[in-house]
């Protein structure tokens, strides 16, 4: 039976690391969970249970072990079908993260399929993940690349993607469902039908929607969508990529190997049925199964409680930092449209100095670009601090995050 | 209220940073940046007889950085080109009292040096130029990696 409301005190208590203490003995106060969230023991032991109980390689072997390796690694593709609405299980590859998910998919099927003198359209507040495989396919084709920029309010000028779609040229339209620095939830609906519109596919980076809300992937109808386990509870190295079936049939391998083959000759090859011709080699067996633990635990919170939780939090943090002299906050101020992602400055002290101040009293956030220098530019700044926030922050936390900017003033002066 | 890192010596020398600006045609410009953090910056150089005879600095940085970039500045100009080559990372680090950057935080160690990795950057350039390649790209790679 889920409840509507988080008892973030038990949540806390399934958080090891939410127990130590940092530099002179403070508690640590984590605050950088759009970077990658905490683990609960939950997960940990799912992994010490593989590697004390089962370890085996998997898809290949007959005894019992191997049999049971199998079982919990698959199982897992079935909990991510479950969580995001997915009904078709080989839609689901296995990857090492959003990272991978993308470049996978500039490679195996940006390479086929965009030629010379087609647009492929991005946005101004992607992260560095979600520029890069493009700036690298466009070059390498003769191909170019665009961008949808953003508003004062930090929200995409959707005017522009039509201008983009007029043209005729464009073969990919990619975006980020939350900006990971100013936290702003995209139109995905608005965006993809242009898109379906148009008859022009899209790509999903749900790196930072995923772990905060909850997402159905069949209702967003895009035909790439990617994300990672490490910012959900779960372990690092394993993310998800999942393309449209009807897509993803066309696409020639990424990696050549082990398991992705139905049958190798000495010059000839045969591929695995989906989705096993995109997961070459042993795949991160443990982290998967972790990634499955991770699963339940949200599964089991509701993501519609955790959103809430975080939106109740931002809305708590947005009110007490926007009574502070100094504060500048970048993004939507409506936490109806953004996500537990706070970027700001603090007068005219660099993020990094904020950041090495505060956390001598134990809080961790990001200061720096937060691998979006395009937004950056944008934004006129170097860098900006960031906090985030996941289920087992409370209150308590944004009120010492706010004391903590004190000690900035008394030092600089302010 | 004191601290290890934030005194009063490097605030006050990174809120009136010295040698800021431009030259004109200098003989010397080197950018470098931080892709951790995203402190950029530029130092351009005037050389006249084998001496420093100016040196300017530009560009975006914490106050570490900036602290350091200004001593930096302020013990090379109008030194010899030689006294610049073999500079010490722990004359900059001891004029700020940062001796103990390193170990109190292993990451700002490159706020403070990014500077002194764009002046060797720089001098081994303009040297390796002026002596048509007796001195090697590799050199100066060793070099700025010997910094941290």
């Amino acid at each position: 039976m889920q409840s509507t409301e988080l008892s973030i005190e038990n949540i806390r208590k399934d958080f090891p690391i939410l127990k130590r203490k940092v530099r002179d003995n403070k508690p640590l106060v984590y605050l950088d969970n759009a970077s990658t969230t905490q683990k609960p023991k939950q997960v940990i032991d799912a992994l010490t249970n593989y590697y004390s109980n089962y370890n085996a390689n998997i898809h290949r072997s007959v005894y019992s072990i191997a049999e049971e390796a199998t079982e919990a690694y698959e199982k897992v593709r079935d909990k991510v079908a479950k969580f995001l609405n997915i009904s078709k299980r080989e839609e689901i590859i296995f990857v090492r993260g959003t990272t991978e998910g993308i470049n996978l998919v500039a490679y195996a099927w940006g390479r086929k399929y965009i030629k010379e003198g087609d647009i492929i359209v991005t946005t101004e507040y992607e992260h560095h993940s979600n520029i890069v495989p493009w700036q690298l396919l466009v070059k390498e084709k003769g191909a170019k690349l665009e961008y949808i920029e953003i508003n004062d309010n930090g929200e995409l000028i959707l005017d522009q993607l039509d201008k983009y779609l007029a043209t005729g040229k464009v073969k990919l339209v990619v975006f980020s469902l939350m900006s990971n620095v100013l936290g702003t939830i995209s139109d995905a609906e608005k965006i993809i039908s242009k898109c379906h519109e148009a008859g022009v596919k899209t790509l999903v980076d749900a790196a930072q929607a995923v772990p905060h809300m909850s997402v159905d992937v069949a209702k967003l109808g895009c035909d790439f969508f990617a994300f990672s386990a490490h910012k959900m509870l779960g372990p690092t190295g394993i993310g998800v990529l999942w393309v449209r079936k009807s897509v993803l049939e066309t696409m020639d391998p990424f990696h050549g190997g082990g398991d992705m083959i139905r049958e190798v000759h000495k010059y000839e090859t045969t591929w695995n049925d989906l989705p096993y011709k995109f997961e070459a080699g042993t795949p991160n067996i443990a982290d998967v199964i972790g990634f499955g633990s991770a699963i339940d635990y949200l599964s089991q919170l509701g993501m519609e409680t955790v959103r809430k939780h975080e939106m109740e939090l931002t809305q708590y943090a947005l009110d007490k930092m926007s009574q502070i002299k100094g504060i500048v906050i970048y993004g939507p101020k409506d936490v109806s449209k953004r996500g537990g992602v706070i970027s700001f400055n603090f007068h005219d002290v660099h993020p990094h100095d904020v950041a090495t101040i505060i956390d001598r009293e134990g809080i961790a956030i990001r200061s720096g670009h937060h691998c979006a220098q395009v937004l950056m530019e944008k934004l006129d700044v170097a860098a900006t601090n960031r906090a985030s926030f996941y289920i087992y922050n409370t209150k308590q936390d944004v009120d010492k995050l706010i004391q903590s900017l004190e000690k900035v003033s008394e030092l600089f002066k302010l | 209220m004191s601290d290890p890192i934030y005194t009063e010596i490097i605030i006050d020398e990174a809120r009136h940073p010295q040698n800021e600006g431009t030259l004109e045609n200098p003989d010397i410009s080197q950018h470098d940046s931080n892709p951790m953090c995203g402190d950029s910056i530029t130092l351009q150089m005037n050389v006249t007889d084998d001496s420093i005879n100016d040196i300017k600095w530009s560009g975006e940085g914490c106050t570490i950085c900036k602290a350091c970039t200004s001593v930096l500045t302020q013990l090379i100009k109008g030194k010899n080109i030689d006294f610049a080559k073999n500079m010490k990372k722990e004359e900059i680090l001891s004029e700020l009292g940062l001796e103990y950057l390193a170990k109190q935080s292993p990451v700002r160690i490159k706020c403070a040096l990014l500077s002194m990795k764009a002046l060797k950057l720089g001098l081994y350039s303009y040297l390796a130029k002026k002596l048509a390649g007796s001195l090697s790209l590799d050199n100066l790679k060793e070099d700025a990696a010997n910094l941290y």
